[in-house]
């Protein structure tokens, strides 16, 4: 299963003119993330997380910065405690905004950190896991490209393992790709990134099923 | 213009308020500062990082009563309370997070598996995946150091103790006939799938006082909460045939399994030692519910019922037509749970269990009919304090009613009893530091059939010694009812009991684990009767003893070699017993005195398959020779298998399975049966004990339908 680390290449619309406390703070952890400063971005979203109690994107981000640098780390006790944290972080957005599309796929994605560790040992629960999370985010939001997105690419990524055709698979993605480019992108530092990633997959599509 | 009024404003409005500067230093428990901690005050965008010295230092507008709070990771966070001008050179001592992978656990005796557990001695698909345990988790589990191999009995022997000393525990509550019925040298197998649990704790010692009437191991098995998804599956064996179902609602699930094996088409064509007049034939069915409440509340209910027949006709050295065994048995279980969080960090588990286990024996011309009715009832509270301290206490209550009627020629006769047990339990757990922890239980015991009260205290403790590697300690009083066997035709005894001393190391290391474990157990109270077999007029007493000591030793690798993995196992064991109807102290026929274990699993990418090899050896088992002086004094030869299996994914949900025991069909010994009387030379004749068939060949399709094209049924292997 290929990691998918989609939304790592957020690209962020920020209004220049950054006034409240809110849109200085979020705008700072931001460019922190963006020069690799993972621990400071954590920690400033998990601030602005203190202050802003009933907005659910600092501490999403906070959990999914966690989950991304969790990738491709070798000890086992500090991706448990990094992911186990990152939990925290999202069970605090969830509690914030119940059923949101966007925290019910990083909390996949927190499984899929696990599951690229060590397959065999958190394969067997956690795939089963991710299914349902996918399953359930599409019903609520059938619409929401980054959705669409990481459950294709979570379904090409076991095509791949069985050496079945990725065609099919091909289409969710165009269709992805259109959804994105419909989007209205209306809420700041909503996580609205993902086209990016979704055009490239299509293009290695094309490359991948093309006659010859 | 704009820009000056504002910076004007802002100067302005900065004078006007007072500003504090919070500053201090992070610690952690030794005095060394911790950097990159995240201090802030909460419900304020007030805060920053420490620096490289633990040093932090921020200004705050804010007034009165604060929370400053300062988290770190691998640290529990801190919060405190107070006036601003409080944190003002302050000194925060952050205190270790005990609940993290790399903190000390208290381990001694036991075995985890499942994906919950801190170490994982097997992960949950190596229960069905393990090459000559054939989906049988008791099989998978007879791989780990501990355990002894009976190969014709298959239950789980451990370190000198006897099957009956072992017990098996869902969800907190007793199994009371975990085994399916079988006869002489037929391997009988658990009755119990091993796809409907999540996790495995084996304890082969020094167990929670929560666990009782059990004097050598527990094995607790937690069951699934909720299942993934909707689904059917189904499957074709070369012995029969299973569906399965699960069903999803909103707050509640329910699956579904039946499954009908038959050993006639495989006798046929490969026939084995036995007469069989009537081969192997069972029916069993399973269906567990599960409600969550809207609190997260728990309640599951599993039951089971099968029904196994059978007629062969086994070899006998004294009979010349063999003996001639048939049973008809019916097995009733139901387990159910209930799991809830009150207030205050209290939660609760209760359950019950309940058996009823009818079987009809034809032994040579005799009839039995055994009935056991079986219950066990039980609350737990849990109280959190903190990730440090930890209460549990409970009460539990246990029923059996046995009873047997034994009808041949000349005898009709009934036997029964009643053996209810009333238990009441305490434990801690304490972490005095991510290095250092201890658990401290005491059981209490009342029998009523036996008239006494026992008292069992059981300490465990912890120390981890470097990054590592970690020590423990555990220590154990054990005390278990005499076996069904003897109740039946007595009642006057007490309690058989143990002692266990154990010492163990572990390291852990990036997907390695050694462990290496010794222990001392000291058994007391043994049940001993004066003829060949238990019966009735025997006149039986408690006045047996034996002791067990030895060394397991356990390595897993699952990270040298590229898409494999591999453990093994080796257990010395040396212990001799004065029981049951022997003369003298001597080493049980049961108990072998080296067993190691090799399993080895290597995923074949390019060809989407998993092959297993597993190899077991054993060495000699004792037995009495009549020809010589001396009880238990001979040894029979050593015991080897060499297991293969091989799981082929045709496609995510399809699933071809195949597997040999003993590929080598290498003759075992397991003992040796003696003539009761001399033949015309003088001399006893003898009749070797060998399984009934030196190779099991298994192959089975398996094919689940579900909307997720990726699930199949491995764990059903």
């Amino acid at each position: 299963m290929k990691t998918i680390l989609l939304i790592a290449s957020f690209i962020f619309t920020i209004s220049l003119t950054a006034q409240t406390p809110y849109e200085k703070g979020m705008t700072k952890a931001f460019e922190l993330w963006g020069n690799q400063k993972n621990t400071e971005a954590i920690q400033l979203f998990e601030r602005i997380a203190s202050a802003e109690t009933d907005n659910w994107l600092p501490s999403y981000y906070a959990g999914l910065i966690e989950i991304i640098t969790s990738f491709n780390i070798k000890d086992e006790a500090l991706l448990t405690t990094k992911l186990t944290r990152a939990k925290g972080y999202l069970d605090n957005a969830a509690t914030i905004s119940e059923n949101n599309p966007e925290i019910l796929v990083s909390y996949a994605l927190l499984n899929t950190a696990y599951i690229a560790f060590d397959g065999q040992k958190y394969g067997m629960s956690l795939s089963g896991e991710n299914i349902a999370l996918y399953k359930k985010a599409a019903s609520i939001a059938p619409n929401n490209p980054r959705v669409l997105l990481s459950k294709t690419e979570w379904d090409m990524g076991s095509a791949k393992f069985f050496e079945k055709s990725i065609a099919p698979y091909c289409e969710d993605i165009d269709q992805a790709i259109v959804l994105f480019e419909e989007e209205k992108q209306t809420i700041p530092f909503y996580p609205y990134s993902g086209l990016e990633r979704a055009k490239e997959i299509s293009s290695n599509c094309k490359k991948e099923t093309s006659p010859n | 213009m704009k820009a000056l009024s504002l910076l004007l404003f802002t100067l302005i409005h900065v004078n006007l308020i007072s500003q504090t500067t919070v500053y201090g230093k992070v610690i952690d428990n030794q005095g060394i500062p911790i950097m990159g901690a995240n201090v802030y005050l909460e419900g304020t965008y007030d805060g920053t990082a420490t620096s490289e010295n633990g040093l932090f230092s921020f200004e705050t507008e804010e007034q009165g009563e604060q929370t400053l709070i300062v988290s770190s990771i691998s640290f529990e966070t801190y919060s405190k309370s107070a006036e601003i001008n409080f944190f003002n050179n302050i000194i925060i001592k952050l205190k270790d997070d005990v609940n993290t992978l790399d903190a000390v656990t208290v381990n001694a005796g036991t075995f985890n598996a499942g994906d919950n557990a801190k170490v994982t001695a097997l992960k949950p698909l190596d229960i069905v995946t393990t090459a000559g345990a054939l989906g049988d988790f008791v099989g998978a589990l007879q791989t780990l150091p501990g355990t002894s191999n009976v190969a014709e009995d298959g239950r789980l022997f451990v370190r000198g103790g006897d099957a009956e000393e072992t017990q098996i525990f869902v969800d907190g509550m007793r199994v009371f006939t975990p085994y399916s019925p079988s006869t002489n040298n037929i391997p009988t197998r658990g009755r119990l799938s091993p796809f409907l649990f999540k996790g495995i704790t084996f304890s082969t010692g020094g167990y929670s006082a929560e666990y009782g009437q059990a004097l050598s191991s527990v094995l607790l098995l937690t069951s699934i909460d909720e299942p993934q998804e909707e689904k059917t599956e189904i499957s074709i064996m070369s012995v029969g045939v299973g569906l399965g179902n699960t069903q999803k609602w909103k707050n509640s699930s329910l699956s579904l399994n039946i499954s009908y094996i038959n050993l006639t088409p495989y006798q046929k064509i490969y026939s084995d030692d036995n007469d069989w007049h009537k081969p192997v034939a069972s029916l069993s069915g399973e269906a567990v519910y599960r409600y969550k409440f809207n609190n997260d509340a728990l309640l599951k209910v599993y039951s089971a019922y099968s029904a196994v027949n059978f007629d062969l006709t086994q070899k006998d050295i004294n009979e010349i037509d063999g003996i001639r065994f048939g049973l008809k048995n019916k097995n009733l279980y139901v387990n159910s749970s209930y799991k809830d969080f009150l207030k205050k960090d209290w939660s609760i588990v209760s359950g019950v269990s309940f058996a009823n286990d009818y079987s009809e024996i034809n032994y040579s011309l005799a009839e039995i009919t055994d009935i056991e009715n079986s219950a066990h009832l039980k609350t737990t509270l849990n109280k959190y304090f903190s990730s440090r301290y930890k209460l549990s206490f409970g009460a539990e209550y246990f029923i059996t009613n046995f009873s047997e009627n034994y009808r041949d020629s000349s005898i009709d006769r009934l036997y029964t009893f009643d053996n209810n047990i009333l238990s009441s339990f305490v434990e801690t757990d304490i972490f005095f530091s991510k290095k250092l922890a201890t658990k401290i239980g005491l059981r209490g015991e009342y029998s009523e059939l036996l008239q006494e009260f026992n008292l069992s205290p059981r300490i465990s403790l912890a120390y981890k010694s470097g990054e590592n590697s970690q020590f423990s300690l555990a220590y154990g009083k054990f005390f278990q009812n005499p076996k069904n066997e003897y109740l039946k035709y007595d009642t006057n005894f007490t309690a058989e009991n143990t002692t266990h001393y154990i010492a163990n190391y572990q390291y852990v290391k990036n997907k390695q684990i050694f462990r290496a474990e010794a222990y001392y157990k000291d058994y007391n109270d043994l049940v001993k009767y004066d003829t060949p077999v238990a019966l009735p007029i025997s006149s039986y007493s408690n006045s047996g003893n034996g002791y067990a000591k030895g060394l397991d030793i356990f390595w897993r690798d699952n990270k040298s070699i590229k898409n494999t993995e591999y453990w093994l196992s080796y257990s010395y064991l040396d212990t001799e017993r004065d029981f049951q109807n022997y003369p003298t102290k001597a080493t049980p026929n049961f108990a072998s005195t080296h067993n190691a274990s090799i399993v080895l699993k290597c995923w074949i990418e390019d060809w989407k398959s998993q092959a297993g090899l597993s190899y077991n050896f054993a060495s000699g088992r004792n037995y009495t020779n009549p020809n010589k002086r001396g009880f238990l004094t001979e040894q029979a030869k050593n015991f080897h298998s060499l297991n293969f299996n091989y799981a082929y994914l045709m496609s995510p949900q399809k699933i071809l399975y195949f597997s040999i025991s003993n590929v080598l069909g290498t003759q075992n010994i397991n003992g040796y049966q003696y003539a009761n009387e001399a033949n015309t030379n003088g001399i006893f004749d003898r009749r070797a004990i060998t399984p009934a068939a030196d190779r099991f060949f298994f192959v089975g399709f398996f094919w689940t339908i579900s909307d997720n094209k990726n699930d199949n049924q491995l764990d059903n292997l």
